[in-house]
């Protein structure tokens, strides 16, 4: 490589100075000559535009370099902030939809509960309601029973007593014993019998 | 035109005021050494007026109490929009890494060349003999050929310095991308190439601030050509049409004045780049 290298540099050297004359040789001529010049122009060219560079580039493009640069700064950490200001806000409108999202849920949930337990409730108070009926109808038809059965019984009773003493009354006269008894039971088998019909 | 006669040339043509004899070989073609001349006047005008305008330009900051020190107002802000231009429209596609690095040259050289090219175009010449008892003021500097081409090697050695000093083995190779038995030829290629370019950016700016001034100056010699031959009649029609055109062609000139200083500029910034960027050609190539 560092033969290369050398070869490089000496071509370098000899074909800029080949060509050096040929450069400058347009710089020749006569007295309306356009190239005419000479070292003259070359150094007042240097002085002035190094001049220029010098004092442009310290009190005018220092400046202006300095003010893009700080812009370009400024700019970009502006967007950099307004990015990371906006990822921010998304994040935290996330964050309150997914509380929102469960608080609507929480609500759901309780109003579905709150009907559920009614349900159950109004449930429960219907059987209640209708075990506690048919209790009550239950008692009222036995009870109804066992007067009909008492009013009956006190029925027969009388109305044997009372056929007796009609009996007694419209016959005028004295059945023996078994007689009487017999009546009485006949007639009550057939009161019995005409209840029952 | 007492002094210039009617030779449009000497409207380009330096005039010296005060030369030396010296024999310097090629850089004394005359054997004589200009001290002074009227260009150069016309130059140190140009530097003094940057350098007393801009830095004065560019501290004058909106009152913003946030963002104002970012924003500069009035001709600062025409200057800081050139500049801005400069740095991320020509150098930085160019340059990449290294923009600010050189870009306090490159907004140094657009401003000379474009004031230099601006002062020009004032018809100084033609009135400051008849002021001055003689004394010949004005002209483009940069439509002497010594100018562009200094002008150009300051180029040249910006970029063989810089990409030796910032491409270092990598520049050198890049004289010689071939096989190395094409070694010596690529290396002459390179060497022209580098050489070529540096001629041709002396060449383009002072062409045409020359030609401009030579079509403005035969423009106006066509008056007088005109006024001897067909009579003041016939010189005055001529006249008119010769001041009209000769408006025309000025404004063309201005644009060139910025054209051409923006055209030496983007140039010197493209060759700058192909020569510290080499390494960088290089690293993509090989990815690729």
């Amino acid at each position: 490589m560092p033969a290369r290298l050398f070869v490089a540099l000496v071509s370098l050297a000899l074909v800029s100075l080949a060509l050096a004359p040929s450069v400058w040789a347009a710089g020749g001529g006569g007295e309306n000559n356009l190239f005419a010049g000479d070292l003259g122009n070359i150094l007042w060219t240097l002085v002035i535009f190094g001049l220029v560079l010098f004092v442009l580039g310290k009190f005018a493009w220092g400046p202006i370099l300095q003010n893009l640069q700080q812009r370009e700064t400024f700019i970009h950490d502006a967007l950099a902030k307004a990015k990371g200001d906006r990822d921010a806000a998304e994040a935290k409108l996330a964050e309150y939809e997914g509380i929102l999202n469960e608080a609507r849920a929480e609500a759901t949930a309780i109003v579905e509960e709150g009907r559920r337990d009614a349900q159950v409730l109004r449930a429960k108070i219907e059987e209640t309601a209708r075990t506690e009926a048919d209790k009550t109808l239950e008692r009222a038809k036995r009870e109804i029973d066992i007067a009909t059965e008492t009013a009956k019984k006190e029925l027969y009773t009388v109305s044997g007593e009372l056929a007796t003493r009609i009996a007694s009354k419209i016959v005028r006269r004295e059945l023996a014993d078994a007689d009487h008894q017999r009546l009485i039971d006949e007639s009550i088998s057939e009161i019995q019998q005409l209840g029952t019909n | 035109m007492s002094a210039t006669g009617n030779n449009p040339l000497s409207h380009v043509l330096p005039h010296p005021i005060e030369t030396a004899q010296a024999d310097l070989g090629l850089l004394t073609p005359q054997g004589e050494i200009t001290l002074l001349s009227d260009q150069i006047v016309m130059m140190i005008v140009a530097g003094v007026l940057l350098m007393l305008v801009i830095p004065r330009a560019v501290r004058k900051r909106r009152k913003d109490p946030e963002t104002g020190k970012f924003v500069l107002t009035g001709m600062g802000n025409a200057v800081e929009a050139i500049c801005t231009y400069f740095r991320d429209e020509v150098a930085r596609p160019a340059l990449g890494p290294y923009t600010d690095r050189f870009i306090k040259y490159i907004w140094s050289a657009f401003f000379f060349v474009v004031t230099i090219n601006l002062l020009g175009l004032l018809p100084l010449g033609t009135v400051t003999p008849a002021i001055l008892g003689g004394l010949h003021i004005g002209g483009t500097a940069t439509a002497n050929i010594w100018v562009t081409a200094t002008l150009a090697l300051l180029t040249l050695f910006l970029m063989v310095f810089n990409g030796l000093r910032l491409g270092g083995v990598d520049y050198l190779k890049h004289f010689m991308p071939g096989p190395a038995f094409l070694a010596p030829l690529m290396i002459f290629l390179e060497v022209i190439g580098l050489i070529s370019k540096t001629v041709a950016l002396a060449l383009r700016l002072f062409a045409n601030m020359v030609a401009g001034h030579i079509l403005l100056a035969v423009l106006i010699s066509m008056i007088l050509t005109a006024g001897q031959a067909l009579g003041t009649g016939g010189g005055l029609v001529i006249a008119a049409i010769v001041v009209a055109s000769s408006v025309a062609v000025s404004m063309l000139e201005i644009f060139v004045a910025f054209l051409q200083a923006f055209i030496f500029t983007y140039l010197t910034t493209l060759f700058i780049g192909m020569s510290v960027n080499v390494h960088h050609d290089h690293e993509e190539a090989s990815a690729h």
